[in-house]
This record gives structure tokens, C-alpha cells and sequence, in this order.
């Protein structure tokens, strides 16, 4: 019995617990476990890290010296960074042009459909059907629409023409597939953050809407007043989620940019043929180069993971 | 498995008889609006209004300004195009040709998938790449979630640590795995080389390759698979390891016959999940490779489709593909949204 | 201020291909100014009703009319009520005078300050000024109460609504808002339908109650009618503390026949049973006496437990002091707190023969009820 008592706390997370496990002396099974979480860890770092330490060597260090270990002062350059820096900076600025915008408009779609399809009654089975069919476009491969989205892109809608004044002013006409990729990433990213903003629209309190209905409010003014200025939690969430996917992806930037030459090639796109030429493949400045335009998400998760894990659960 | 699609179809069937699905449908042309009928007369439309209020529900036409347009561009951008899309697959669609010829037709991009080898080397490792996918970062995550739910400290840092890559892109992670798995100087081959092995041409050997991609791709998503099991592990109230340990079962027992069990809701959406990110596991394949070829014996339809239309022009074979790539992953999603409508969880 | 009509109301949900009764033909009509308790267990149909009344719920059929007008199709927003919930449902990210200004700003035109003084007004008659600038989530269970009062009564509706408004509190509170309540519907002088199960804020606040079961309203009437003149076996049951005493009967010639005793009633008694033979008495344990004397309407009984609550003892009695107490037939009396008895002492119980109630077995309808009037004389008593 006693043993099972103190098997039981083993399990538990309450501080007392913690507290008498400090105390008391490791049990093989707990030093056992950190062992286990700790290789877990270096696991799961040492791509990362021995691709930072790479990043840092002269190519002279990266054949004599362990993958994951530092360079020595002599291997120690800085030279692919700038390299890297070089090539992939305006792509940077590409990728924010339409990742920022993307997320924010698709952010602020999802929770308006999130609001039309949960707060307001209507029949469940009808609503059943527009969710499916929602929530079913979260999963679809993206191989399914490129050829109609090439199609539409460059024979339908001729936003090229249609757009020829702000190519009078000097912008670049390669531009507009920046404009092509924020549609395409808002329509897209409608789904999911429906879906996000969904799951969270359900926990709020129904008497607290009813009651707002109640005292005269329109559904407009419901969310208005009462649901958007409660979602900010949920907006942070979203935000967060939808800026990695966008910023992360490449299919779409290939199939509408295409080339990695265009002045508005997006950094994924220029990155994934950086380093690799004819002489072999030169794996710090490919190293230095990921670093760099892993920056924004990376930084991104460092200071909202929180959010970051829950907008993946979801 | 038959009566599954069939109730799966009763249950989408409901739309397809309305306009609006229909006009989903026709939602290519890009102006969908005007289907929407303005009535002249003021009493004809709050007549209308009220009729479909009392068939849909009270807030019905109250509602529908805030989730219909949104609906319809997602409608428009994905069943609008992949319904196109399986029109271009019936064409003989390539080359510069500037639009698809929609007279003509037929199946042949279908049987020439079957006839080529390449589709059905593709197709063998799409599924293998799925299951095996799929099987390993469930595992992974759950052993993960498990220990880090054991009340340990330091929860929050390990936690952060197993879920980074995530955050990370394909095209970035690609790039760390090209040096881990590099015949030379890669970890890889430094790290079975301590036991006297190797080395190995992970990428360049063709019966390798895949699996070692596998590995990649589990590295960068078993944390998604730990954080959606720590969820489900902490739904589970204590009380049911207490009671567990009370009846004497050993921690594995525990484990196995009383906690796992209940993870059966978290397991069936993180994979689902997971399957489709392998069927888009393209962006790390392309990386990989540095354009359209992924390495011999790494092929899987969602590369195989990209190459065939964007780097080969044949717009109408890639299509093709598409849809048989769209159908497999219907096959996953459609008794998974069943089964999440059934338990009321939409 | 407005009448209210419900007129065979009736509600039913679609679970799957099952078809579910939730309001079943109720039919109530409450006057301008009343204050209507609506009673029940929980799943008896009671907040339903009140939701349908809200414009929260379609009505599957009948009418509901306030002030004469049909209003079963008008939206809630249109109805002109206010609704107290039972979880206060103030808006988090708004400051209480936000909370209260909000159905005037949305259902009026009137100028903000306007519409302010009147916040203040209201706020000073709750005693709740000095909160006006505070979050819902730094006020204390009772103060949220307090504020989504004032949030009802701002809007000067035609009608209150209040869904179980006091269950979130404690005893002691529940008391004062209970009083306080009752006194602000009284100033006021709003129609006002009040739902909860608390059978002691039914008795205490309403001008009339209505309680409902199963869906069904099984009487609407004055608390006291209620207590003395239940409708019905459940109206009995439910309403009192400890509950009523229920025994099977059967009535044989001028008797009434049950497993433990025999108990004679007279002809005017006899009168109102009719046909029926298959009974049940009831007796309220306050009209049971502990008595010195013999009698008809007497019985020798065994104390099996007492309970003492202070003023007044509650005590188990058993007719047939060898029976196993586990099934023995059980009478409960409520006596004076004084009067010392202790288990296993033998007393005399009167049941008094004014004070029985009759029910019929099978329908469970009253068929004899005390008279008020007796009733009224033992409370002078």
C-alpha cells in the first residue's frame, strides 16, 4: 500500500510533490527519465546547432572539423553571413510584403466566419455542411489546385493589366504575384483560422451573447462590441500560426513567382537554390543562408511559443 | 468501408442541390456575386428573407454577411479549382498552349499514369511514406508527451525544444538535413561510424533515401504529435493513474490498458494531421534536391505532380496526378470529418 | 408594463428521429406589475418557457402575447424585456457603467448623457455607484448580481425575465437579495417572471407561483393555495420542507385502509372522493401533533430518529415499533424544539382529520384538500 502511495506521488505535479522529490535522493527511474528528455533534446537541437556552428566556418574548418563542433579562431568567418545577408535580403523584404498582410487579413476573415458560423443560431445540419466543407479545405493538397491556380492567375484574372498604372510609377511588374500570393494565402487560410477562431468563439459564455441580443444589439453589433474586442487572446494565436505557414511556405511562391531571379522572389524561394552551383554544394553559406531567413519565425516562437503550440494543437 | 462513403455523401448531399453550392461550382468565373437575385420588390424579398430564416434557423440571413463571402472565396479557391482541375486532368492540356482544349474530353492522362512506372514508383512511396510517417511521429510524440507529463521540471523548456523545428520551413529544414546526411562530413555517417559502420550514402543510395527522409521529416513534426497527446494526457483526470496504481497495475499496464486508450480522440486527429503534411512534404523534397527532381528513389506524387507540370509542361498528366493525390487524401479526411460530426465536434 | 400570455405554448427538440417534449401546452397569463415564480425541478421545462418568453427559443406552437400583441415571430431585440442570467452575463471587457449603457445605446437614441445620468440613477438605487468604473472581474459574486440587476433595470423594459438570478450565491446573501429583490419589483412595478428550483424563493417572493413538471404546469396560483391546496400529489411533494407525508390507502366504507393503520373520516371528507377508492393521504409534518390522549385520528408510534434544527425538532416515527426501520412505513413531524422526545420513546401521534390531504392513486390529482381556512386558524394558533 505504501508503495503505492508513493508511486502515486511520483506521479503527480503538485509542488509538494516536486518539493519531496528534490529532497529526497533521485531514484534510478528519475535519473533514468532526464537522461531520456535530455537525449530527446539533443536530438532535436543538434540539426539545428551544428547547422549554426557550420554557418561560422571557413570551408577549410567544415572538412577537418566535426560537424557540430565550433570552428577554431583560424575556421572562424563571418563572410558567408554577409554572403547570405546579400542574396537574401530583399527577399526578406519580399516575404514580409505579402506574409504580413496575408496574415492579418486572413486572421481577420477567419474570426468574422468563425462569429457567422457559430455565435448566430441556425440549424446545426446545415451548419454542419458549411463547416465540412471548411474544414475539409484545411486538408487539401495543394497539388490539386495549382494547375487551375496558374490557370486563373495568368489567364483569368489579368491583375497584371489591371494593375498597369502602379507599374507606370516605376514598381517592378513582377509585383503583382505579391498581390497574387496575399489573395491566394488569405483564401486558402481561410479554413484554418476559421477553425481556430471557432474552437475558441465555442467556449464563450451563450448567455453573455444572448443577454447582448437581448439589450438590442445586432448580430453586426455583437461582434463589434462584445466578440472582436474579446478575441485578442485568439488573435494573437492565429497571427502567430498564420505568419509561420505563410512565411514557411514555397509551393505557392514557386508556382506564382516562379523564378528565384525575379526582384519580387520571396526568400524561401531564393534560399532553396542557394549554395548549391556547379563546383559542389558550399554548406555554410546554405547554412548561414537558413539561419537568416528562419529569423523572423524563429523569433516569432522564441517570444509567443506559448500561442505558437496551441494554434498547432487546434 | 463502402457504407462509410455512402453516409459520407448523405451527409454532404444536402448542398448540392441548393444554389449555393452550385454556385461554388461555378465559382470560376470570378464574379459570383451576381448570382444572388435582387428583388424589386421590398415585400418579395423580406418574404424570401423570412422563408429561408424559418428553413435554416432564426439568424440564418442575419448571418450569412459574415460567413458567406469568405466561404465562397475558399469555396471558389479550392472546390471551384479542384473541380477545374479535374477537367483540365480529362484534357490533353501542355506545352505553351495557352488554355486547356475542353472538347475533348477522355481518361487517357489516366491510363498513361497507370502505364508509367514512374506514377506507380511514386504512388508505392507516397504510401509508404504516409504509414511509416505517420506510425513513427505518432510513437515518438506519444513516448514524449508521456515522459514530459510525468511531473518533471523544466517542463517548458523541453516542451519548447521538442516543438522547434516545427516552427521551422521545409526549405530551411531541408537545408540542415542536406549537411546531416552529406557523405563526407555529415552527423550521420560520423555518428554510426563510432560503431563501425558506414558510411552511408543516405540521399544518393536509392533503397535508403526514402526512409531517410522519413527520419527528417518525423524529426520536424513529433513534436506537433507531443503537444497534441499532452492535451489529450491532461484531459485525463488524475484520479484514473491513481486508481490504476491502487488496482496494482505496473506503470506499462497503466499505460497501456487504461491511459492510451483514451487517447484515441487525440491520435485519430494528429494523424490525420500528419498524413497530410506528408502528402505535402513537396516544399522539403524540392529543397533537398534544389529544384523539380527529388533523389532517386524519394519520388512521391506531390513531387512527381509538380514536375510534370511546371518543369515537363504537361499540364493535363499533372492534373491527373493531382486528383489521384486529392482522392488519397479524401480517403483520410472525409470519414475523419464523419467521425469528428458524429462525437458533435465540429 | 405589460400583461404577459402564453396560450398553450408548447416546445419540442429534434434529438436525431427522436422527437423530445420540452414545454408541453402550457397556458399561463400574468398581469401587468405581477411578480410570477416559475417552479420545477431541474429539466421540468422552466427555463425553456423562459427562454421562449425571451425570444432565445422558437415556439413549436401556441401564442405568446405581450400587452395583446402577438409576438411569437418578433425578435428578442424587438420584444422590449430584460433578462437577469444566472451566470450575470456582464461583459468582461467593459466597466460596469459600460455594462449598463450598453442596451440603451443599442436599443435607443437617446444622448450619452442622457443615458448616463440615467446609469447613475440606477446605480445609486442598487447602491452600486462606486463601482460604476470598475470590471465586472474585481466585484464580488454578489456585486456582479447587483450589476446585471441594474443592467435589466436601466433599460426600463416592458418585461423582467430572471433565470435562477440567485443560485451563483451564497446562503446568507441569497437571503438580503431575495428581500431586496421583492422590494425593487415592488417599486418599480414591472411584470416579472422569475425562474428557479429554489422552492423558498418560490414561496417567499412570488405574488403567484407556477409549477411546472415534466414539461406540463401542474397549478399556477398564490404560494399559500399552493402549499395547502396542491393540485396534485407532485404540487404537494414539491413544495415543503421536510416533505409532506404520503401514505396508500384504501378506503372501506368510512375508513381508510393502509398497512399500518386505519384512519375513519367523515361524511364531508367521503364527499369529495367520489368513486375512487385507491388512495394516498398526505399530512404535512407541521400538522402532526405528539399528543397525550386517545383517539381515532390517534396512533401509538415509536421515535426512530430526531433531528433537532434549533427552533423545532424534526422526528421519524414508526407505527409498529418491531418492524424492520429500513421498510416500515415512516411519519414525519415537525414539533416544537422544546418538546424533549428521544429515540426509542413511545408516543401518541394525531393526525387531525382537518389537516389530511387525499390524493388519487392513479392520477395522482387532489381529490381533498384541507381548508384554507383551518389552515389559517392553526397558523394563528
Amino acid at each position: 500500500m505504501s508503495d503505492g502511495e508513493i508511486r502515486t506521488d511520483g506521479g503527480t505535479t503538485s509542488t509538494t510533490a516536486r518539493l519531496r522529490r528534490n529532497l529526497d535522493q533521485l531514484t534510478v527511474e528519475d535519473v533514468g527519465l532526464y537522461v531520456v528528455l535530455a537525449f530527446a533534446a539533443a536530438f532535436y537541437l543538434v540539426p539545428i546547432e551544428s547547422g549554426l556552428v557550420t554557418s561560422f566556418k571557413t570551408g577549410i574548418a567544415i572538412v577537418e572539423t566535426a560537424p557540430f563542433a565550433p570552428p577554431g579562431p583560424s575556421g572562424l568567418t563571418l563572410e558567408k553571413w554577409q554572403t547570405a545577408i546579400d542574396a537574401l535580403l530583399r527577399g526578406m523584404g519580399n516575404s514580409l510584403l505579402y506574409a504580413v498582410p496575408a496574415t492579418v487579413i486572413s486572421a481577420f476573415v477567419g474570426s468574422i466566419t468563425a462569429y457567422g458560423l457559430t455565435i448566430p443560431t441556425w440549424k446545426k445540419s446545415y451548419k454542419a455542411v458549411v463547416l465540412m466543407l471548411i474544414i475539409a479545405g484545411i486538408f487539401i493538397p495543394y497539388q490539386a489546385v495549382l494547375v487551375p491556380l496558374t490557370q486563373f492567375w495568368s489567364q483569368w484574372a489579368q491583375l497584371d493589366q489591371v494593375l498597369s498604372f502602379v507599374w507606370a510609377l516605376g514598381i517592378d511588374n513582377d509585383y503583382v504575384g505579391i498581390i497574387e500570393l496575399v489573395i491566394t494565402h488569405v483564401a486558402y487560410g481561410i479554413p484554418i483560422c476559421t477553425l481556430l477562431f471557432r474552437t475558441y468563439y465555442k467556449t464563450m459564455s451563450e448567455e453573455m451573447i444572448e443577454s447582448a441580443r437581448l439589450d438590442g444589439a445586432t448580430l453586426r453589433r455583437v461582434y463589434r462590441r462584445i466578440v472582436l474586442p474579446l478575441s485578442g487572446p485568439m488573435f494573437a494565436v492565429v497571427l502567430i500560426y498564420q505568419f509561420t505557414q505563410i512565411w514557411n511556405d514555397l509551393l505557392f511562391t514557386l508556382v506564382i513567382v516562379s523564378t528565384e531571379s525575379s526582384p519580387a522572389a520571396p526568400v524561401v524561394l531564393i534560399l532553396a537554390g542557394l549554395g548549391s552551383s556547379l563546383e559542389g554544394q558550399d554548406f555554410a553559406l546554405r547554412m548561414a543562408g537558413a539561419f537568416f531567413a528562419a529569423l523572423p519565425t524563429l523569433a516569432v516562437y522564441i517570444f509567443f511559443g506559448e500561442e505558437f503550440a496551441e494554434g498547432v494543437a487546434a | 468501408m463502402l457504407d462509410f462513403y455512402r453516409r459520407l455523401y448523405r451527409a454532404i448531399r444536402p448542398s448540392s442541390g441548393d444554389d449555393e453550392a452550385a454556385r461554388t461550382d461555378g465559382g470560376v468565373v470570378s464574379d459570383g456575386s451576381a448570382a444572388d437575385p435582387v428583388e424589386p420588390d421590398r415585400d418579395a424579398t423580406a418574404r424570401l428573407k423570412s422563408a429561408l430564416d424559418r428553413r435554416f434557423g432564426s439568424d440564418f440571413m442575419e448571418s450569412s454577411i459574415f460567413w458567406l463571402p469568405p466561404f465562397l472565396l475558399m469555396g471558389l479557391f479550392v472546390y471551384g479549382a479542384v473541380i477545374w482541375n479535374l477537367l483540365i486532368s480529362l484534357t490533353d492540356y501542355q506545352r505553351f498552349e495557352n488554355a486547356p482544349d475542353y472538347s475533348n474530353l477522355d481518361f487517357e492522362m489516366y491510363t498513361r499514369a497507370l502505364a508509367d512506372s514512374g506514377f506507380i514508383d511514386a504512388a508505392v512511396n507516397t504510401l509508404i511514406l504516409l504509414i511509416l510517417f505517420t506510425a513513427g511521429t505518432l510513437a515518438v510524440g506519444l513516448l514524449l508527451a508521456i515522459l514530459i507529463d510525468r511531473g518533471i521540471r523544466f517542463e517548458n523548456s523541453f516542451r519548447t525544444i521538442y516543438l522547434l523545428p516545427m516552427s521551422l520551413s521545409f526549405v530551411v529544414t531541408a537545408q540542415f538535413w542536406l549537411w546531416i546526411y552529406n557523405y563526407n562530413n555529415g552527423i550521420a555517417n560520423s555518428v554510426i561510424g563510432t560503431f563501425g559502420l558506414g558510411p552511408v550514402s543516405w540521399l544518393g543510395n536509392q533503397d535508403i533515401v526514402l526512409y531517410a527522409v522519413i527520419f527528417a521529416l518525423m524529426w520536424q513534426f513529433s513534436g506537433y504529435a507531443m503537444v497534441v497527446y499532452l492535451a489529450g494526457l491532461r484531459a485525463i483526470p488524475r484520479e484514473h493513474y491513481e486508481a490504476a496504481k491502487v488496482d496494482g497495475a505496473s506503470t506499462l499496464k497503466m499505460y497501456w490498458r487504461v491511459i492510451i486508450p483514451q487517447l484515441k480522440g487525440a491520435t485519430i486527429s494528429a494523424a490525420v494531421v500528419l498524413m497530410v503534411f506528408g502528402m505535402k512534404a513537396f516544399d522539403f523534397l524540392y529543397s533537398l534536391a534544389g529544384g523539380y527532381r527529388p533523389p532517386n528513389g524519394a519520388d512521391i506524387l506531390a513531387t512527381k505532380m509538380v514536375r510534370e507540370a511546371y518543369a515537363n509542361l504537361n499540364w493535363a498528366y499533372g492534373s491527373a496526378i493531382a486528383i489521384v493525390l486529392f482522392a488519397m487524401a479524401l480517403g483520410v479526411i472525409g470519414p475523419y470529418l464523419v467521425y469528428e460530426y458524429r462525437r458533435d465536434n465540429l | 408594463m405589460a400583461t404577459l400570455e402564453l396560450d398553450s405554448i408548447t416546445k419540442t427538440f429534434q434529438d436525431g428521429d427522436e422527437e423530445i417534449v420540452a414545454v408541453d401546452d402550457v397556458s399561463l397569463s400574468i398581469d401587468d406589475g405581477e411578480f410570477l415564480v416559475v417552479v420545477g425541478p431541474s429539466g421540468c421545462g422552466k427555463s425553456t418557457t423562459l427562454r421562449m418568453v425571451a425570444g432565445l427559443e422558437t415556439i413549436t406552437a401556441g401564442t405568446l402575447s405581450i400587452d395583446n400583441r402577438v409576438v411569437n415571430d418578433v425578435k428578442s431585440q424587438d420584444r422590449d424585456i430584460a433578462m437577469v442570467f444566472q451566470s450575470y452575463a456582464l461583459y468582461p471587457h467593459m466597466s460596469v457603467r459600460q455594462n449598463m449603457s450598453f442596451g440603451l445605446e443599442e436599443s435607443t437614441d437617446l444622448p450619452d448623457d442622457e443615458i448616463n445620468q440615467m446609469v447613475s440613477e440606477t446605480g445609486e438605487m442598487l447602491g452600486i455607484s462606486n463601482l460604476l468604473d470598475r470590471k465586472p472581474s474585481d466585484l464580488s459574486g454578489g456585486q456582479q448580481q447587483r450589476v446585471a440587476l441594474g443592467r435589466a433595470i436601466v433599460r426600463d423594459p416592458e418585461v423582467f425575465l430572471m433565470d435562477e438570478p440567485l443560485s451563483n450565491l451564497d446562503a446568507k446573501l441569497r437571503a438580503e437579495m431575495r428581500t431586496e429583490l421583492q422590494r425593487l419589483q415592488n417599486d418599480l412595478g414591472v411584470t416579472t417572471v422569475y425562474v428557479t428550483h429554489d422552492q423558498t424563493e418560490a414561496m417567499t417572493m412570488g405574488d403567484r407561483i407556477a409549477i411546472l413538471d415534466g414539461g406540463e404546469l401542474q397549478q399556477i396560483a398564490t404560494p399559500l393555495e399552493c402549499y395547502h391546496e396542491p393540485a396534485n400529489r407532485f404540487v404537494a411533494s414539491f413544495l415543503g420542507e421536510p416533505s409532506m407525508n404520503f401514505f396508500d390507502v384504501t378506503l372501506e366504507g368510512d375508513r381508510l385502509v393502509g398497512d399500518a393503520f386505519e384512519y375513519p373520516i367523515d361524511e364531508g371528507v367521503r364527499a369529495d372522493l367520489g368513486d375512487a377508492t385507491d388512495l394516498v393521504l398526505g399530512i404535512r409534518p407541521e400538522a402532526v401533533e405528539l399528543v397525550d390522549e386517545d383517539g381515532d385520528h390517534e396512533f401509538e408510534t415509536t421515535v426512530d430518529v430526531v433531528e433537532p434544527m434549533g427552533d423545532e425538532n424534526t422526528v421519524y416515527l414508526h407505527f409498529d415499533p418491531d418492524a424492520d426501520p429500513e421498510t416500515a412505513a415512516t411519519l414525519v413531524a415537525t414539533i416544537d424544539g422544546f418538546n424533549r422526545v428521544s429515540e426509542g420513546d413511545t408516543v401518541t401521534a394525531r393526525i387531525p382529520e382537518d389537516a389530511i390531504h387525499l390524493f388519487d392513486r392513479n392520477t395522482g390529482e387532489a381529490l381533498h384538500n384541507r381548508s384554507m381556512e383551518n389552515a389559517a386558524d392553526q397558523i394563528n394558533l
